[in-house]
Formats: structure tokens, sequence, C-alpha cells
């Protein structure tokens, strides 16, 4: 009975501070009295019963106070449309520009493969190894309950039988039969490959993604048993993945997975004996951890093998480093990211949000300081009158979290429109997946989450300062409360300065970034990009043996120089300036540096007779490659590599546009059979590399524009209050005879020092932190290093946003100077 | 114009119906009222404490009764407690419900009789 009446008091002290004061007394006195007359009638049910009807109550009488509150505080936004208009404004950027950095990072760095079970098991190496080496780890059954081997970006012409025209030109992957096993994934049609059927010498099975079977196959109901021409050589297809799945290991999207077992007409990648050849690195491996296995464990076993079996490998170059041979990492994810890494990164976008949002809130917080102090005698009359402290902290945050809550709506409103931006942006074919983010639920919970955490955020602590108020001579003076009110380190000012030193932050970071992004991918040619063209031919694909390609190879250039039109041309693996494709390896050098020979990284590109006269591009030393080198017996570049299989005319004329049908008639004559794909104007490709980046450009460049104006409206509404709130004084220095330029400057001083001191820490933080940030990432390191040094951005922006916020300051000073001191004396 | 307003509150939910026929008769105080519709409905209707005052406030809050400032002779008031009455449109609005119930029980009896003639 006890514990029942305690258990009674105790909630019946928990309801809302108004319910108490108007019945609390009462309701203590009907509990206690009723209390022993429910337990002699009705039991232990009785007390059960009171005390639950307490408990139900109190969540109802609190949902009703919030009601009152949310009324009064649309009426009272309703009173200042400017403050609010204002609030929604930068709250709305603010939250938009957040969800929009959440959605576009952090989602697409930790979306997981869909159709896959236990995304987390799945791990990978950080880099390629050879086939030979992948059975050997599969012997580990201890570690691994899976091991596929991959290789990405297998291009393959696709053609139906009995159908003449142009085959497709696609992106597949080769894949060990168990690919689809380790993965966990079953085809939403037909079956996965499998180790059984796909012995050599049968019509190779593949399977094909759900995407391609849309949009090449119409999606064909009877896809499955389906013969197509893969490369010229019939396979069937006997399987179609899950929608959305765009394979595993690659960015890049993914249309055919075709087993490793496959001849190497049908896939020339797997020429060279590339199963058995150790030295071709060329696979990534795709491994299910075993349950209880952890990534550290299963990377040290790994690089323990590999250590042997590079000891083993009499072709191996001499490593002399101790480091890891083979670093693991998460292969999970849409977007791989090596470990090591990945929680740098992800802070970086945590960071970013917490900045961006943080500026957001501190802008509103400035505004509702002033705000609060300007609405000081109503709450010095509501205090006067009972009203709890509590409660009107209570409704000045509900205020603020309906400021946020219309700011997040117009937020959400903008990263919506920032996604369907991206979503428009064309990519150049065969580059990362265009991130399909749709904005849905889950972005407007967090847009949700975001506002409310906000609104309370940035108005807990001006409520607690504007209801910090000895009551009489608030209501004796009202607003004018502290005339003094010089503090150096006022909430306000430090809020202020804080505000510009988080913008300049934002600016310049956001800043180095699109500057970086910018310069590394702008393109320095030689001559006008629009007169170069690319034009790709496949021989091997279409069907060719190396031979006959080779002798393809060696005819083409004579049949091209009879065309006046074409000014010179060359052949090679790779086009140029394009990214991808190269071939990576290390080798190991001598630096006159360091004590022992260092590993370095290069990267080969094989390339033709006259290439770099077709790119205007002198050498330092030495001869250009000529047609006595162009045969694939006298490999030019002398290191091993393998044969080109894939040869891109480069070609520089007058106009190229006009130009390829001649190109096309050409190989039409030699062989009517060869298909030219990718035709296109080197200025053309660049616009699409340009394009790509217009989402992270608009991100970042969105950012440090929003830091900018928010900090402007900050500094202008602040500045404007404190004129409001010092114009008796003006109009006494005025009536004692001060100059109207006296009186700007003590209003600009005011400003001009928290510009400084904001200035001053937000230059030093930010270059602290890109630092900081070019340590992390070689990514961030890149962009970083080209945008750091320069100076249009490091003096440019705080100058920028020094002047901006002066002229902030300007606008209210020139209204203290409009002051009439007969007026501001006669106020009050 | 009233007689829109007061109809706008039926049919009345039974706590508010039950407290502010408790204040049909005159003054009384929250505990009051709570003993008074134990006693009417021989105990079968217990308004619990916050029901009862969570009733009170909304009943204050739509205008349906007020605080009274009347107070019983000294000898039995209790400082603590406050006394509270019908407002005018309280007393149009018991009025109406206490109609409509009528006219239901009117309804009920005619329909019962109906039946019980036919079977």
């Amino acid at each position: 009975m006890k514990i029942a009446w305690l258990l009674y008091k105790r909630l019946a002290e928990a309801f809302p501070h108004e319910f108490k004061l108007a019945f609390g007394d009462e309701m203590m006195q009907a509990g206690e009295d009723s209390i022993a007359d429910l337990a002699k009638r009705h039991g232990i049910a009785g007390v059960a019963r009171l005390i639950a009807d307490l408990a139900l109550h109190l969540p109802l009488e609190y949902l009703s106070e919030m009601r009152r509150d949310m009324k009064y505080a649309v009426r009272a936004l309703a009173k200042s449309p400017g403050y609010a208009l204002v609030g929604v404004a930068s709250m709305g950027l603010g939250i938009g520009l957040t969800t929009n950095v959440h959605n576009q990072g952090w989602v697409l760095l930790t979306r997981t493969l869909s159709g896959v079970a236990n995304p987390n098991q799945l791990v990978t190496a950080e880099t390629p190894t050879s086939y030979p080496y992948i059975e050997r780890y599969r012997d580990q059954k201890d570690l691994f309950t899976g091991v596929a081997a991959v290789q990405n970006g297998v291009e393959f012409n696709v053609g139906l039988p009995g159908q003449s025209g142009k085959p497709d030109r696609v992106y597949g992957q080769l894949v060990s039969p168990d690919y689809f096993s380790v993965l966990g994934m079953e085809p939403q049609h037909g079956r996965p490959l499998s180790a059984d059927l796909d012995k050599t010498g049968n019509v190779p099975d593949v399977v094909i993604s759900d995407r391609y079977w849309r949009s090449r196959f119409n999606s064909d109901p009877d896809i499955i048993g389906q013969t197509i021409r893969l490369n010229g050589q019939n396979a069937t297809v006997v399987g179609v993945t899950p929608s959305k799945f765009d394979g595993a290991l690659t960015v890049n999207p993914v249309e055919l997975f075709v087993p490793t077992t496959v001849p190497a007409t049908v896939a020339p990648e797997l020429g060279n004996d590339a199963l058995h050849n150790r030295g071709l690195k060329s696979f990534q491996f795709l491994m299910r951890l075993a349950p209880g296995v952890t990534i550290d464990s299963a990377e040290s076993a790994l690089d323990g093998i590999t250590r042997r079996l590079d000891k083993d490998d009499p072709l191996a170059p001499p490593q002399f480093d101790k480091a890891k041979r083979l670093v693991l990492m998460g292969a999970g994810t849409r977007v791989q990211i090596p470990r090591e890494i990945r929680p740098k990164l992800l802070g970086f976008y945590i960071a970013l949000m917490a900045i961006v949002t943080a500026i957001a809130c501190l802008n509103l917080a400035t505004m509702a300081l002033a705000r609060g102090t300007n609405r000081r005698r109503e709450l010095a009359i509501r205090l006067g009158v009972g009203a709890s402290r509590f409660r009107l902290i209570r409704q000045m945050v509900t205020e603020g979290v309906l400021l946020s809550l219309l700011g997040g709506a117009a937020g959400f409103a903008l990263a919506w429109a920032l996604a369907a931006i991206t979503a428009h942006t064309r990519l150049p074919a065969g580059s990362p997946l265009n991130p399909d983010l749709p904005i849905d639920w889950r972005t407007a919970l967090f847009a949700f989450f975001l506002a409310i955490v906000s609104g309370i955020g940035f108005s807990v602590l001006p409520a607690l300062h504007a209801t910090k108020t000895d009551i009489a001579p608030a209501l004796k003076q009202g607003a004018d409360l502290q005339l003094f009110g010089h503090k150096r380190f006022g909430l306000r000012n430090v809020a202020m300065s804080a505000q510009v030193a988080g913008s300049l932050l934002l600016l310049l970071v956001t800043g180095f970034l699109v500057l970086g992004l910018v310069k590394n991918s702008s393109i320095q040619t030689n001559f006008n990009p629009k007169t170069m063209a690319f034009l790709f031919v496949d021989p091997v694909r279409d069907g060719y043996t190396p031979e006959k390609a080779q002798a393809f190879f060696e005819r083409l250039p004579d049949r091209l120089r009879r065309d006046p039109a074409i000014t010179s041309f060359a052949l090679a693996a790779q086009p140029p300036y394009l990214p991808g494709d190269d071939d990576n390896f290390h080798l190991t050098v001598d630096d006159p540096h360091q004590s022992s020979p260092v590993q370095k990284d290069f990267s080969q590109r094989t390339v033709g007779a006259g290439f770099f006269s077709v790119l205007n591009q002198p050498l330092v030393a030495g001869r250009e490659f000529d047609e006595r080198d162009q045969r694939l017996d006298r490999n030019p570049t002398g290191l091993p590599g393998a044969a080109a299989t894939r040869l891109p005319l480069v070609l520089n004329q007058k106009a190229a546009r006009a130009l390829f049908g001649g190109v096309r008639s050409v190989v039409a004559s030699m062989d009517p059979n060869l298909t030219l794909f990718n035709v296109q104007t080197l200025s053309e490709y660049l616009e699409l590399i340009r394009a790509s980046m217009s989402s992270a450009l608009r991100t970042f460049g969105g950012i440090g524009l929003f830091g900018l104006i928010l900090s402007a409206v900050g500094l202008a509404g602040v500045t404007a209050y404190a004129v409001a709130q010092r114009s008796k004084e003006i109009g006494i220095r005025m009536a004692l005879g001060a100059r109207k330029s006296q009186v700007l400057a003590l209003v600009l001083r005011e400003g001009a020092t928290l510009v400084a001191v904001g200035t001053v820490i937000g230059f030093l933080s930010s270059v602290a932190l890109a630092k900081a940030l070019s340590a992390i990432t070689t990514a961030f390191a890149d962009a970083f290093s080209l945008g750091i040094g320069d100076p249009r951005l490091l003096i440019g922006a705080p100058l920028l946003l020094a002047g901006l916020a002066l002229l902030a300051c300007y606008i209210p000073a020139q209204r203290a100077m409009a002051i009439d001191p007969l007026k501001a004396l006669r106020m009050e | 114009m009233t007689e829109t307003r007061a109809h706008s509150f039926l049919p009345l939910k039974s706590q508010w119906f039950h407290i502010m026929l408790s204040l049909a008769g005159g003054e009384q105080h929250g505990y009051g009222i709570m003993q008074d519709v134990l006693d009417r409905t021989t105990g079968k209707v217990r308004l619990w404490p916050a029901t009862l005052y969570g009733s009170i406030k909304r009943l204050i809050e739509a205008d349906l009764i007020e605080e009274s400032s009347k107070r019983p002779a000294p000898a039995e008031d209790d400082a603590r407690r406050r006394y509270y009455r019908l407002t005018s449109l309280g007393k149009l609005v018991l009025d109406a419900e206490c109609e409509r119930l009528q006219e239901l029980v009117q309804a009920i009896k005619s329909t019962r009789a109906m039946v019980t003639e036919q079977g």
C-alpha cells in the first residue's frame, strides 16, 4: 500500500507544471482519500487501476501542453514574419544541403549490395591478384565459406543469332562459376552459373543483369535458354540477376556474368593461359568469411600464404619491404573503401554535415538571442503572473522546433530538387553507376530528425538566456535592460564569431575541393580538342584471331593515310587523357634519397606509331615510336604485358565530326563485319567528364555559398538588432554633437571585430582541416594540394566573406546614422 | 448561434456528462464530483483522479464549466479545494444532451414495445 501511494505521488508530481498548479493538490488529496477505500473494496486490482489511470493520462497531458505550445508558436511566428522567413530559409538551406550530403555521400558509401545475403561477411583484397593465387586461397576452408574469382571491366560484343546489324558493346565480369553461390544470390529468373554444367567445351552459360534484360531483351519472359552471340561465339542465357544488382566489386554497371570456363575466343582476357599464369594479376577475389572469423585474422592468414607464394615464384620481382602483401577490405557495399580510409572518409562526411547544421543553428541562435532580449518585458510579465521558467523555455524551444520543422520541409524540397538534377545528369558510357539514390522516406526521416535536433539545438541556449531575468528591472525597462551590453565574451558575440569562422571554414574547405576537382579534370592539350576524335575497333571481339587482327592493324594505316581530311592518326591500346584501363605495375627502382631500393607504382599504356605527334606532345628525350616498333612480337614498351587486343584509333583532323563517315567507310571497305564504337570527339568526351563531376561540384559549391549567405544574413540581423537596441544611446551621442561618421564607425567597429576574430579562427582551422584531410586519403590530398596553393581562394575567400560581412553591418549602420536624436530620446 | 454551438458538443463524452450532471445541482469540488458520480451510479462509474481532473481542465478550456468564487461556510471549507459550476453555455449543452438522451430512451422504448407486440 505504501509503495502504491509513493508511486501515485511520483506520477502526480510528474504532471506538467500548469496542470499541477491548477489540480496538483486536489489530485494528491483525491488519491490519498480514495486509495484506502479502493484497496478495501477492490483489492490490488483497484489500486492498480488508480495508478494506471495516472500513468495513462501523464503523456496525454504533455501532448495537450505541446499542442498549446505549438499553437502559441504559430501565433508568435506569424507576428514576426521577417524572422520566420529568414529562419525558415536558412534552416531550409542548412537541412537541404545536409540531407543532400547525407544522400549523395554517406548513403552512397555505406549502401550494401542489394540481393546479397549477409553482405557484411564479404571481403576482397585492395589490389588484384592472379588466378592461381586465388585457387590457393580457396583451400583455406576454415577461414572462408566461399571464394570466387572476378575480373572486372571485360567488354563483350553481344549480338543475336540470325540478326544482322551492329552488336552491342557491353561491360561484363568474368567470374568463377561459384560467384553467385558466394554472394548467396538467387537469380530472379533461371539459375545461377554452376560449376558442374560449365565444363569447357560446351556452349557456355551466361547470366545477364536485370537492367540488360529489360533494356536489350525487352523483359522477354522466354529469355532463359535463349542463345546469344558473345564476341561472335554462341552462349546460352541461363539466368537473370535480381533487380538493382549491378555486380559485386565494382562501381561500374555490369551487364553480363560470364564464367571463367569459357574459351579465350569468347573472352580474349583468358588468353595467355590467364587461369594458370601467376604473373597476370588481373583477378579480384570475393570471399565470404566463415562465422566467427574476423577480417584481421583472415588478412594475416592470407598475407602469410601470399608471402610463401611470392617466394616460390621465380618470376615475381624481389620485394624488400616488410609491408603487407595483401590488405583486405569489405566487399559487401556498392562502393568498396579500404578499411584504413573508411572511418576517416565517413568522418569527413559527418564533420561536413555537422558543420553545415551547426552554422545554420548558430545563425538562428544569434537571431533567437536578439529576439529573446527584445521579448524580455513580455517574458518578465509572464514569469510575474506565475508561468514557470521551464514553461517559457519549453515554449521558446517549441517555437524553434516549429521554425526548423518548416525549414526541414523546405530543406527536403531542396534535397529533392538537387537529387532530381543529379538523376538527369547523363554520365559517360562505362563510367561509375549513376548513383541510384532516390529521395525516399528514409531521407525524409533524416531531414525530420535533423530538423527536430537543430530546432532544439539552436533554441535552448537563447531560451535559457532570455528567461534568466530579474523580473523587476525587466518590467521597468523592457528590452533596453542592459545598455552597457558590451560584454566581450557575451553569448551573442561568441555565437557570431563562431558563425563567421564556421562559414569561412566551409567556404575554404569546399573551395579547395571544388578547385582541386576542376583542376584535376581539366586537361591541357596542345591543340583544339574539337579536332581530335576517338574511334574504337576491336577485331578480336568481332571474331578475329590475334594474327588476323595484327594483319588488320598493319594494313589500316596505309588505308587511312589515303584520306586527305585526316592530318594525323595513331593506334593505341588505351585512348589518351581518358581515365581507367591503365595497366598498373610495380617496379623496384633505386632512389637516391633512400638507402635501399623502393617500390614505385607505374602505369603503362600501350601506344602505337606516331602517338605523341598526334597529341602534339614533344618528348623530353629520345625518339617517337614508329612503325618498326609496331609489331606485337616487339613489344614497344619492353615491359611484360598483355598483347593489345583493343586498339582505338586516334585521329587528328580538321573537322573530326564531319569525317567519321570517311573512317567508317575505310574500315568497312576492309571488313564490313567490323564494329566501330564509341565514336566521339575529344571535346565531347571532356564534356561528359565534366558532367559526371557536376553533382559533386554542385554539392560542395552549394555548401560554400550557403555558409557565405548565412553568415551575411546573421551578421546583418545581429547588427540591425544592436543598432535598434542602442538607438537611444546613439540619439544622445548625436544630440551631444557626434558626427555621422563617428556613429558609423561606432556601429561598424563592433561588427568588424567579430568578423576579424571569426575570419582568423576560420582561416587557421580550415588550413589545419585541409592538411588533416590530405593526410587521410590520396583522393583528398590530390584535390587539396591543387586547391590549397591557389591564392584566389586563400586570399579571396576571407576577403569576400569579410567584405560581405561588413556590408551586412553597413546597411543597419546607415540606419543608425538616420536616427533622429529627438525621436530617439522621446521613446518611452 | 449558441444553439448550434451547444449542439457541436453532442454527443457528450460520458465523463463530461457525469461531471456536468453533478454540477447541475450547484457548485462542487473535484472530489465531491467523484463521490457524487459514485453514489448516483451506485458505484458503477468511478471517475479516476487523472481522468477527472483532465476532464475538468478540458471542460474549462471548452468554456462549459468555470471555477466558482463562491465558497462554502468557512467551517466546511478546505482552502486547497477549487469549486466549479456550469457556465451558461454549459447549461445549454447539458440540456441539449439530456434531451438527446431522452429521445434516445423514447426510441428504445417504442422499438421494444413493437418487438414485444410482434413476439
